[in-house]
C-alpha cells in the first residue's frame, strides 16, 4: 500500500510533541522554536499559532472539548491558550522548565512537571482549570509536591484522576497519588530514561518508550509488564492504535548528536508498527532524516502524525489495505 | 498584429457550454496566452454530491477564522507550510521477514565476506585494492603490461626480488605461474575470466548498448563484466554478448529467467559460455 504523507513546514527547529485533539480533527505541534502550531488534520492546513513563549516548547495538551491548550516551555513558564483564536490566558512561572503538561480526564485540573535544576527540585503541580474558558485561573497550584527519587520525564494521568503516572530518567515508572503526592508503587521496567508514556483511550494501560531500544505496555493499577517490543534503535515515541487495527507505533532514531556520521538507511529513522498483542513487527514508514521524536496516532486510527528532529511533521493518511490487512499467525 | 482570415473565423469561437448523458460537463473557451497564441482550454467536469456526517463541534471548527502568524490568510492549505510528500510505501507483513529484508540481505553480505579474505589484486597484500600504497605506480591487473619502465623498482618491491623481471613473467607468477600464455595481454585477467560463470547471450537486436544488458541482468545478482560484440567501423551491435556474474548461482538464475524471453522484437537465447581455452 501507498501512503501520501502532507509535510507541515511551520517549524524552524526539532519538534518536541504533537497531539491530536478528543476528535482528531485537529493537531497541535511544539518544537525547539518557541511557536505553538495548530493545523487541520486533513488536509494540513495551519489553522493559526499560538505566540508567546521565549524558550523551546516541551510540551503540549488539549481538553476534551478543544477549547483550552496548555503549553510548558524551556522559558520556565507553562501558558494556557485559548484554543480557537490564539490568546494566552494565563502564564504560569516556575523556577525551571516544564517537561510535561496534561489535562486531567475531566478537563478540570492540569498536571505539570518541571525540571530538577540549579538547587530547585523537580516539582508535580495540579493547577485548577475548571473555569479557565470564562474566568482567570489561580496562579498557584492545588497540590505541589517534591517527589523523591530520579527526576520524572514524562506523567500522565491514570483512569478517573485516581493517579498519576510518572516515568523517570532511571526507567523506573511510578505510580504517584494526586492527593498526597505520595508514591504508591514503582517498578523498574528500563534500563535507561523514559522518552515517552502514552495512555490507551480507557487510561487502564498505557505504553513506554525508552532510550534502551524498547517500548513496553503496563498496566496503570499493577505496573505490571504486560508487552515488550524490543528494536535496533533508541526510541523517542510509543503510541497505541485505538482503532482499527490493533497495532503500537513506535519511533525513534539514532541520537540527533551522531546523526551526521551515518545515512539516512542507518540512522534507522522509521516508525515501526508493531502488532499490539503478538509483538511483532508488522511494517515500517520512512520519511524523516532526523531521529522521530513524538509519534500521534488519529483518534480514529485513521491516520498518524510522526514529528522529527528534522523539523517536520508529516501526517499520513491510511488507505483500504491498511484497515482489511489481517495478521496471519 | 494584422490577423489572418483563419484567426478571424476563430475568434468568433464563444465559450460552449454542454452535459453528456453521464453528467460530465464539458466546457469549453478560448483564450490568447501569454505569448499572443489562441489556446483552447477544454475543461471536463463531473459533479458529485457526497454525503458525510460530521461532529458539530468539528464543523464548527472548520469555521474558525485563522489567527497567529495565519492571521487573514484565506482558507485552503498554504503551499509555504503544507505540502505533500513522495508516496511512501507501507508494506505490511504477518511474518516480520519482509520488514527486515534490507538488514538480512546486509547481514548475509557481511557473513559471506568473513570468510573472504581481502586480496588486493595489484600487489596481492590484504586491503583493498583502491588503498593499495601501489596504486598509482603499479595500476590494476593487467595496467602491468602497458605500464612504463619508470615504474619498474616499485613493482620489483613488491615481487620480492630485486632482479629485472619482464612484465609478462612478473604477470604469470603473480598468478601462481599456472597457464601463464606468454605474449598475451594479460594472462592473468583471461584467466580469471574463464574462471567466472559467463553467459553467452545472443539473438540481440542491432541497437543494443552495454548497458541495456547489463540492465537486464544485473538483476539476478552482481556482474562482474559485460562485453558487447560490436562492428569494428559502424559500431553497432553485432548480435551477441557475454556476461560474467560473480556467483554461480545468479548466473543459473538469470539463464533460467531470460532464456526464451522476448527483447527489442526477437527472442533471446542464453546459454553458457564456452571457455575459450
Amino acid at each position: 500500500m501507498q501512503l501520501r504523507p502532507i509535510l507541515l513546514q511551520g517549524h524552524e527547529r526539532s519538534l518536541t510533541q504533537i497531539k491530536y485533539n478528543r476528535e482528531g480533527d485537529l493537531l497541535f505541534s511544539v518544537s525547539k522554536d518557541h511557536v505553538v502550531n495548530a493545523w487541520y488534520s486533513h488536509n494540513g492546513e495551519r489553522l493559526g499559532t499560538y505566540e508567546g513563549h521565549i524558550g523551546a516548547v516541551w510540551t503540549v495538551d488539549v481538553n476534551s472539548s478543544t477549547t483550552l491548550l496548555v503549553s510548558g516551555s524551556a522559558d520556565n513558564t507553562a501558558k494556557l491558550w485559548d484554543v480557537s483564536n490564539g490568546k494566552c490566558l494565563k502564564s504560569w512561572e516556575f523556577n525551571t522548565a516544564v517537561r510535561c503538561v496534561q489535562f486531567s480526564e475531566d478537563d478540570k485540573m492540569v498536571l505539570l512537571v518541571t525540571e530538577p535544576r540549579m538547587g530547585f527540585p523537580g516539582t508535580l503541580q495540579i493547577f485548577n482549570v475548571e473555569n479557565g474558558v470564562t474566568e482567570t485561573v489561580s496562579s498557584d497550584p492545588i497540590y505541589n509536591f517534591n517527589p523523591e527519587g530520579p527526576k520524572i520525564t514524562v506523567a500522565a494521568w491514570g483512569a478517573l484522576n485516581r493517579y498519576i503516572v510518572a516515568g523517570r530518567e532511571n526507567g523506573s515508572v511510578a505510580l504517584i497519588e494526586p492527593e498526597t503526592g505520595k508514591c504508591i508503587s514503582t517498578n523498574k521496567v528500563h534500563e535507561l530514561t523514559l522518552t515517552d508514556l502514552q495512555m490507551s483511550s480507557d487510561r487502564t494501560y498505557f505504553i513506554t518508550a525508552s532510550k534502551d531500544k524498547s517500548a513496553k505496555i503496563l498496566e496503570t493499577e499493577s505496573l505490571e509488564v504486560l508487552k515488550t517490543y524490543t528494536t535496533d534503535t533508541p526510541l523517542n515515541s510509543a503510541a497505541i492504535m485505538p482503532k482499527v487495527q490493533e497495532f503500537v507505533v513506535v519511533g525513534g532514531g539514532q541520537e540527533a548528536m551522531d546523526v551526521t556520521t551515518t545515512s539516512s538507511r542507518q540512522g534507522k529513522f522509521e516508525c515501526r508498527f508493531w502488532h499490539k498483542v503478538l509483538e511483532e513487527e508488522v511494517g515500517r514508514v520512512r520519511g524523516h532524516f532526523g531521529p522521530i521524536n513524538t509519534i500521534a496516532i488519529h483518534p480514529d486510527g485513521r491516520s498518524f502524525a510522526s514529528g522529527g528532529e528534522d523539523g517536520y511533521v508529516r501526517v499520513h493518511h491510511f488507505d483500504d489495505d491498511f484497515f482489511s490487512f489481517k495478521f496471519q499467525i | 498584429m494584422p490577423s489572418n482570415w483563419a484567426d478571424e473565423v476563430d475568434g468568433d469561437e464563444a465559450p460552449q457550454m454542454f452535459t453528456d448523458a453521464n453528467g460530465i460537463t464539458t466546457h469549453i473557451e478560448f483564450r490568447i496566452n501569454d505569448d499572443g497564441k489562441k489556446v483552447k482550454i477544454t475543461r471536463r467536469t463531473r459533479k458529485k454530491l457526497i454525503h458525510d456526517k460530521v461532529n458539530k463541534a468539528v464543523a464548527a471548527r472548520k469555521k474558525w477564522p485563522k489567527f497567529g502568524r495565519e492571521k487573514g490568510n484565506r482558507p485552503g492549505p498554504d503551499s509555504a507550510t503544507t505540502n505533500v510528500g513522495d508516496n511512501i510505501k507501507l508494506k505490511l507483513s504477518s511474518t516480520g521477514q519482509i520488514v527486515q529484508d534490507v538488514d538480512e540481505k546486509h547481514e548475509a553480505m557481511k557473513a559471506q565476506l568473513q570468510n573472504k579474505k581481502i586480496l588486493c589484486r595489484i600487489c596481492k597484500g590484504d586491503h583493498f585494492t583502491t588503498k593499495c600504497p601501489y596504486k598509482d605506480s603499479l595500476g590494476v591487473e593487467d595496467a602491468a603490461a602497458t605500464s612504463a619502465p619508470a615504474e619498474e623498482p616499485a613493482a620489483e618491491e613488491q615481487q620480492s626480488g630485486s632482479k629485472y623481471i619482464a612484465p609478462h613473467m612478473r604477470a604469470s607468477a603473480s598468478s601462481g605461474g599456472v597457464g601463464g600464455r606468454p605474449g598475451s595481454a594479460g594472462p592473468d585477467s583471461r584467466e580469471k575470466r574463464d574462471e567466472q560463470p559467463t553467459l553467452r547471450v545472443t539473438n540481440l537486436s542491432e541497437d543494443v548498448t552495454e548497458a541495456d544488458v547489463s540492465e537486464l541482468f544485473k538483476r539476478f545478482g552482481h556482474i562482474s563484466r559485460v562485453f558487447l560484440a560490436r562492428d569494428r567501423e559502424t559500431g553497432a551491435c553485432k548480435g551477441f554478448a557475454f556476461v560474467s556474474f560473480t556467483m554461480r548461482e545468479d548466473a543459473l538464475r538469470a539463464l533460467e529467467a531470460i532464456d526464451g524471453r522476448g527483447y527489442d522484437n526477437l527472442i533471446l537465447r542464453v546459454e553458457w559460455a564456452k571457455s575459450s581455452a
